[in-house]
C-alpha cells in the first residue's frame, strides 16, 4: 500500500493508521488498530494500563516496527520512511529523556543540535520556550536540580524544540500533582494556541482528556470506542444514579429491571438514567428509595464513560 | 559553527562526551594514572628481572603498550556510556532524532575515538615530559597509529555496548572483554615470543596490531615491532569498519533500544 504523499491528503490526515498490530512473544499488544486523525486535532487516545495506548504511540513514533498493518504520520509511512517521520514529529516519553548531568540550556542544546538546528536557532527558540514554560530563570541549572514538574516541563520543551507538526504525548502528567499537572496543562494549551500542532495524547486522567477534541478508547489492543468527549457524555446519559444500601445486591436487581446493566464498585452501585424526565427518576426514589442508604444524582462525566466501558460494557 | 546536515547530531554527541569527561575529573586522572602505575611500577620492577625485551629496555618497551591502554580503557569506557544512555533514557532523546539509528553508533564511535585520543594525547604529552617518549619518534606514523588505534578500540567498545543490556554487566565486560584484549596483545610481551596457543590469539586480536604500529612509531627500528605498518593499518581499519558495521545493524534491529521501549509499556502495567 502506497502513503498518500500529495499534499491535499497531508493537511487532512495527520496520522492514519489501518489494522495496525503489534504482537510480542505470546502477547497481542495491539490488535488491528484503524485511527484517522485530522492536521491540527487534539486527539486523546484512553485506556486503562496495559491497554495498548504506549505501543501504539511508539509505532506511530517509528521506534517499534509493527508486526502488521501500516500507518502514516505527516503522509510519511512510518515502516519504509522512519526519518521523515521523526522529522516530523516530536515525542515526549512517558519516563524522562534529559540527561541529569546536564543543565537546562545544555539539554535543549543537545537536543536541538540532534534535530539538526544551527545553533542561533536553538538559541532563540530556547529563550522563547523557557519564557512560556515558566523556566527562564532555569536555564543554567543541572537538570538533576529542577523539581519533577520542572523536569515534565523541561521535557515538553524539549520535545517541541525542533516545532514539529505532530506532538506525541505519553502520559504527559503521570507522577506529578494537581497544581503541576494544571500546569502543564496551560503550557500545553499555549503551545497549541500558538503553533495549531497537532497533538495526540495518552492518558488515564480524564478529567484532562476533556479538553480534546476527540478521543478513543482501547482496551486489550483494540479500539473500542471514538467520539468527542461531549458526546461520548451524552451518550451515556442524561442522569448518573449512585446508591449505597444494605442489601445493595437486592436494590441492585431491582434497578437493573428498570435501568438496564449498571457497575459496581465497592459499596457503590451505579446506573444510567437515559430519560431526562426527572419525574421518572423521583418517582423511581418513591418506589425505592426507603432500601438505600444513600441516593445521589448527578450528571455523568468522562470517568463514568471510562468505568463504563472499561467494563466491557456497550454505549449504545 | 557551519556544518552540513547530519553533522550536527554527531557533533552534538561529541561535545556532550568530552563536556562529560573533563567534568568526570577522577575518570580523566584515573587514565592518566593507571598507565603510570603500569609503567613506573610494572615496568620497572620487569626490567630490573628481565633486563630487555627484543634489544629494547623493558621500560622503553612498555611505552607503546600503556599509551595504547589509555585508548583501549578510554574508548571502551566512553563507548560503554551508551548503555548508561539505554538505562537513564537519554538514549530516548537520540532514538527519536531525525536520522538512522545507525548514525547513532557512528556518532558514538567517533565521540569514544576522540575521547581516547584526547586522552592518549595528554598522557603522551607527560611521558614526553618525563622523558619516556619522543626521542627518535616518528611523529606522522605516531599520529596515523593513534588515530587507526582510537577508532578500533572504540569500535569494539561499541559493539560491546550494542549487546550489552545493563551496566550490571560491568565487571563481566572488564574481565571478558577489556583484560583479555589488553593481555593478549603484544603490550607486555613480543608476539612472536609467546607460545603457539597465546601467539595464536594475539595474532588474531586487532589491539595487537594498534600496539605494533605505535612501536613501529615510537621506537622506529628497533625491531620490537613484530608486523609490518601496513599490516598493522588494514588490521585497524578492517577492524573498525567491522565493529561499526555489526553494531549498526545490532542496532537498527531495534531490539538494542527495545528493552528501554519494554520498560515503559511494561511500567504502565
Amino acid at each position: 500500500m502506497n502513503a498518500p504523499r500529495a499534499a491535499g491528503v497531508d493537511t487532512r490526515a495527520a496520522i492514519r493508521a489501518t489494522g495496525l498490530r503489534k504482537r510480542y512473544a505470546g502477547l497481542l499488544a495491539v490488535d488491528g488498530l484503524d485511527i484517522e486523525i485530522s492536521s491540527g486535532e487534539f486527539f486523546g487516545l484512553l485506556g486503562p494500563n496495559g491497554s495498548g495506548k504506549t505501543t501504539t504511540l511508539h509505532m506511530l513514533a517509528t521506534l517499534i516496527r509493527p508486526s502488521a498493518g501500516s500507518a502514516t504520520v505527516a503522509g510519511f509511512d512510518v515502516v519504509r520512511e522512519p526519518v521523515s517521520v521523526r522529522a516530523a514529529i516530536g515525542l515526549v516519553f512517558q519516563e524522562s529523556a534529559l540527561d541529569r548531568t546536564l543543565s537546562v540550556a545544555e539539554n535543549l542544546r543537545f537536543a536541538g543540535l540532534l534535530h539538526d538546528l544551527p545553533l542561533r536557532v536553538i538559541g532563540e527558540r530556547q529563550r522563547e520556550l523557557l519564557e512560556l514554560f515558566g523556566l527562564a530563570d532555569k536555564r543554567d541549572q543541572p537538570v538533576a536540580t529542577l523539581s519533577g514538574g520542572m523536569r515534565r516541563a523541561l521535557d515538553i520543551v524539549r520535545g517541541v524544540l525542533h516545532e514539529p507538526r505532530i506532538l506525541f504525548l505519553d502520559e504527559p502528567t503521570i507522577g506529578l500533582d494537581l497544581p503541576n499537572r494544571r500546569r502543564i496543562w496551560r503550557f500545553i494549551e499555549r503551545l497549541r494556541a500558538r503553533t495549531g500542532m497537532t497533538v495526540l495524547l495518552t492518558t488515564h486522567y480524564l478529567e484532562e482528556a476533556d479538553g480534546c477534541d476527540r478521543v478513543a478508547f482501547i482496551r486489550r489492543g483494540r479500539l473500542v470506542e471514538s467520539g468527542a468527549p461531549r458526546t461520548w457524555v451524552e451518550r451515556l446519559g442524561r442522569h448518573m444514579l449512585e446508591v449505597e444500601g444494605p442489601d445493595l445486591d437486592g436494590l441492585a436487581a431491582a434497578l437493573e429491571a428498570k435501568l438496564g446493566a449498571g457497575l459496581r464498585e465497592g459499596d457503590v452501585a451505579y446506573f444510567r438514567c437515559r430519560d431526562e424526565d426527572v419525574a421518572a427518576i423521583a418517582r423511581l426514589q418513591a418506589e425505592m428509595g426507603s432500601r438505600a442508604s444513600a441516593w445521589r444524582i448527578r450528571r455523568p462525566n468522562l470517568n463514568d464513560v471510562f468505568l463504563w466501558v472499561a467494563d466491557g460494557k456497550d454505549l449504545g | 559553527m557551519r556544518m552540513g546536515p547530519r553533522f550536527r547530531p554527531i557533533y552534538a554527541v561529541l561535545e556532550r562526551e568530552l563536556l562529560r569527561m573533563f567534568r568526570q575529573r577522577t575518570r580523566l586522572v584515573a587514565a592518566m594514572v593507571r598507565p603510570l602505575i603500569w609503567l613506573l611500577v610494572i615496568g620497572g620492577g620487569f626490567a630490573a628481572f628481565i633486563g630487555e625485551a627484543r634489544g629494547v629496555d623493558y621500560k622503553s618497551f612498555l611505552v607503546p603498550g600503556v599509551l595504547g591502554m589509555t585508548m583501549l580503557f578510554g574508548a571502551m569506557l566512553a563507548a560503554l556510556t551508551t548503555v548508561y544512555d539505554k538505562e537513564s533514557g537519554v538514549m530516548r532523546m537520540m532514538v527519536i532524532a531525525p536520522m538512522p539509528h545507525a548514525w547513532i553508533v557512528i556518532a558514538k564511535v567517533v565521540s569514544a575515538a576522540a575521547a581516547a585520543l584526547l586522552q592518549a594525547i595528554l598522557l603522551l604529552v607527560l611521558l614526553v615530559a618525563l622523558g619516556y617518549a619522543g626521542r627518535g619518534a616518528e611523529w606522522g606514523l605516531l599520529a596515523a597509529a593513534l588515530a587507526a588505534t582510537s577508532l578500533a578500540c572504540a569500535g569494539v567498545g561499541m559493539l560491546t555496548a550494542a549487546f550489552s543490556r545493563s551496566l550490571d554487566n560491568f565487571a563481566g565486560i572488564m574481565n571478558f572483554v577489556i583484560f583479555p584484549v589488553f593481555f593478549l596483545s603484544g603490550s607486555l610481551y613480543p608476539v612472536r615470543d609467546l607460545p603457539p596457543a597465546l601467539g595464536w590469539l594475539a595474532t588474531a586480536n586487532p589491539y595487537t596490531y594498534g600496539v605494533d604500529l605505535l612501536k613501529h612509531a615510537l621506537l622506529p627500528g628497533a625491531g620490537s615491532a613484530d608486523f609490518g605498518i601496513g599490516l598493522d593499518l588494514a588490521v585497524l581499519a578492517l577492524a573498525t569498519a567491522v565493529t561499526v558495521a555489526v553494531a549498526s545493524w545490532r542496532f537498527s534491529r531495534e531490539s538494542a533500544y527495545e528493552p528501554m521501549i519494554h520498560v515503559l509499556a511494561d511500567r504502565a502495567k
